[in-house]
């Protein structure tokens, strides 16, 4: 169940920095759009680590 | 196989490759022929000459029924004019009216090519004995993975659609043009184009198909995979992935925070 918890949290905590990159898009601010978008797109990759891991802990 | 099944089988394919001329003639009709000659493209040579390619590629497909030439090669040689030409994809010669007829025509073109170039199996046999589970109910894996086929040609027919519109159409992407590329809106929208193509065939690739390839290739390699998942979590903790993903994350946020306030 923690893992579960865990991974929904990151994902959730993804989409806030998808969520902010288009702010940023919106003030054209191109840069740190960019970076805002490789944070979430590393924050998700992690969650679906830990995606991963409940899952086979449950099989 | 008797003659019938044959004459059959011929008459089938002269009507089904009749469809695709028609349909892929219409397309090349649309996409070339008429903004062509909207935006005066035809006075060039090498325009016209570029426009004229897609006829021999589609004749090429049709004779040879080879999918690789009717669904890649023609819509990529309707493509050749228009790289020469840039005004010819611009929205002032395809209103909303005319993309929506347009893109009609080619999908429709797109889904009878595939339709009819898929048709491989020998006639059917002159006696038939219907197997005992032919009369069972369709299995829950066979009507699932209906619905996936379904809604994978649901995504590839509207997502292009809607990403090409809100790249031709929508009022603020086309003021936004205006006000940074002024002078030279229709070819950095025809290049807007390109790129949500792009960007639509990499995420189709990727993503959608990706994912169903260990069910669509057998499951071998799925449950090799799996014993490697189960293996990692005897050991009871994440792949190197999980720890170069939590550094980048941190690295870019101290990077952005760093650049922001300091």
């Amino acid at each position: 169940m923690f893992f579960e918890i865990l991974s929904l949290s990151l994902i959730l905590g993804s989409i806030f920095f998808f969520y902010e990159c288009i702010g940023y898009l919106a003030h054209r601010d191109y840069a740190a759009a960019i970076i805002l978008m490789f944070i979430g797109l590393a924050v998700i990759s992690v969650a679906k680590e830990m995606a991963r891991l409940a899952l086979v802990k449950k099989d | 196989m008797p003659a019938g099944a044959w004459s059959r089988l011929g008459k089938w394919r002269t009507f089904a490759d009749g469809v695709a001329l028609v349909l892929g003639i219409n397309v090349w009709v649309s996409v070339v022929l008429l903004p062509g000659s909207f935006v005066g493209a035809w006075a060039d040579p090498a325009a016209l000459t570029a426009a004229l390619v897609p006829l021999p590629v589609l004749m090429l497909g049709l004779w040879r029924r080879s999918e690789a030439v009717l669904l890649a090669g023609f819509p990529s040689a309707l493509l050749l004019p228009v790289a020469l030409v840039p005004e010819m994809a611009s929205a002032h010669v395809y209103g909303l009216l005319r993309f929506s007829i347009v893109a009609v025509g080619l999908v429709a073109y797109l889904m009878s090519a595939s339709f009819f170039t898929s048709f491989h199996e020998p006639p059917p046999p002159t006696n038939v004995r219907p197997l005992s589970s032919s009369r069972q109910p369709v299995p829950p894996r066979w009507r699932r993975r209906f619905r996936i086929y379904l809604e994978l040609t649901i995504l590839a027919v509207v997502c292009p659609l809607v990403l090409i519109y809100f790249a031709n159409f929508h009022h603020t992407n086309q003021a936004f043009m205006r006000t940074m590329f002024p002078g030279r809106v229709a070819s950095m929208t025809t290049m807007l184009d390109l790129l949500v193509i792009a960007l639509w065939l990499i995420l189709y690739s990727y993503v959608f198909l990706g994912v169903l390839k260990p069910h669509r290739t057998g499951d071998r390699d799925l449950a090799g995979q799996l014993s490697r998942l189960r293996a990692d979590a005897r050991r009871g903790r994440p792949r190197p992935a999980f720890y170069v993903a939590m550094a980048v994350a941190l690295g870019l946020m101290a990077i952005l925070l760093w650049s922001r306030y300091f």
